[in-house]
């Protein structure tokens, strides 16, 4: 693939990040499902990573997290680096472990949205926002809700996928 | 190992590292302000999150003319009946404020003041995470906005405390979020308390009451204020009422659970208070 190939291919990633996050942010905060709102970034960042391999999970997580903490309230860093090593983590799962498929992804999505929600259960004891159980109400449902956006994600990103390699003969 | 790390994309797990700790140093440095590169891209997005959030309101518009066509109209009808009656009870209070007047001048006294300077902000985006309530407002430092101002709605309650300031837009922590936390005056004991978030009942937009003096008598339904103490926010604003009261788990003290008097979820355009200047 040529350098031109190769910014083709992730501008269109990041076109198909669009909706996604405009899902996230327009239309699914307004309607809370067991109280809570599902994170989409996350997903679309690991389903990506599972699809294309290590390197570029770990190029596609670290642009997504870079926006997380760009557009998002309290992004501190955390985000471009977490994201970064769950799409490489995922990649690599998904190359060497692991099945390139669906399942995959489910699996590798459950797994970085588990490093996700702990990391906040942590951080929330850490600075007192709450006690474990008022934590654990919102991270579990928020890590259940999450994880059924793997199934529309998944369909999308492989379709995406095979319209960059339709588009540039590979 | 090392092999495999260098093959498998090392360079952008070192540039993540180092980008994240730029970042954090940022985000420690820039407090009350974003970080150069969120404030690009708030910059970028705020007339394109301007443009969906007025899109939005023209369906939600159309939705409601639809379907809640009857609804309007029975609440216009009310409204009017409402404007009747306020437009009677402020002509009496003109008059009474023209007696206090005079009353003052007769009594030598300082002249009360209470001047608010508003910046009208529409909401561009709410908050996508379930660990804090925030909103997003198209208007930012070029137009005076600062960390720390108050945000009212059209009818004077408060809302939020903005947070963040970017150029052309802002980031406003709600009045129910966990972090919050402001003096308080509850309205007919005029006593001192403290505001204060609560990641529990954040979900159900609510807030806490806390700091209660040992024998205040509260009641449900008691209009909450900000006390205005330590010169930080402007006194009167109204936060909500009284919901219900409860003895905390060690049984010594008493908080209440307050309802915010502006409605949240529906708010489309909020005043932001960039100055304040208040003599009572």
């Amino acid at each position: 693939m040529t350098r031109q190939d190769h910014v083709r291919k992730w501008t269109i990633y990041a076109l198909a990040l669009l909706p996604v996050w405009w899902l996230e942010v327009y239309v699914l905060n307004r309607f809370p499902v067991l109280g809570v709102v599902p994170m989409l970034l996350p997903v679309a960042a690991v389903t990506v990573a599972v699809l294309e391999g290590t390197v570029a999970g770990a190029g596609f997580g670290l642009g997504v997290g870079i926006l997380c903490d760009a557009v998002y309230y309290g992004g501190w860093g955390g985000m471009t680096l977490g994201l970064c090593l769950l799409g490489w983590g995922a990649g690599a799962a998904a190359q060497y472990a692991l099945r390139r498929n669906f399942g995959g992804s489910l699996l590798c999505a459950a797994a970085a949205l588990a490093v996700i929600a702990a990391a906040r259960v942590v951080s929330g004891l850490f600075t007192g926002l709450a006690h474990l159980p008022a934590l654990l109400e919102v991270a579990v449902p928020e890590l259940l809700w999450s994880l059924c956006f793997v199934c529309p994600l998944y369909p999308w990103f492989f379709w995406v996928r095979r319209r960059i390699h339709k588009f540039l003969r590979l | 190992m090392k092999d495999f790390f260098r093959n498998n994309g090392l360079l952008i797990l070192i540039a993540a590292a180092l980008l994240a700790a730029l970042t954090a140093v940022g985000s420690y440095l820039f407090q009350g302000a974003p970080n150069p590169l969120e404030n690009v891209l708030g910059v970028v997005t705020t007339p394109i999150r301007d443009g969906i959030s007025a899109l939005a309101g023209w369906a939600e518009g159309i939705y409601n003319y639809s379907f809640h066509y009857e609804e309007l109209q029975a609440e216009n009808e009310r409204l009017r009946a409402e404007l009747a009656q306020l437009q009677e009870t402020a002509r009496d209070a003109e008059a009474a404020v023209k007696e206090n007047e005079r009353l003052r001048e007769l009594l030598g006294l300082r002249e009360q003041r209470r001047e608010l300077t508003f910046e009208s902000a529409t909401i561009t985006a709410r908050s996508t995470s379930n660990w804090a309530s925030t909103m997003t407002l198209s208007k930012g430092s070029a137009q005076g906005v600062a960390a720390g101002d108050c945000v009212v709605d059209a009818a004077g309650n408060l809302v939020g405390i903005i947070d963040e300031a970017g150029t052309n837009w802002s980031t406003m922590i709600t009045v129910v979020d966990a972090t919050l936390e402001m003096g308080a005056l509850l309205s007919r004991t005029e006593s001192i308390a403290i505001l204060e978030g609560d990641f529990t009942l954040m979900a159900q937009e609510r807030l806490k009451l806390t700091y209660l003096p040992e024998n205040t008598e509260l009641l449900t339904g008691d209009l909450v204020l900000t006390s205005g103490l330590g010169g930080n926010y402007p006194s009167d604003l109204v936060v909500g009422t009284i919901a219900s009261i409860h003895t905390d788990a060690s049984g010594m003290s008493r908080y209440a659970v307050i309802t915010p008097a502006a409605d949240l979820e529906s708010l489309v355009q909020v005043f932001i208070i960039k100055d304040f200047d208040i003599v009572e």
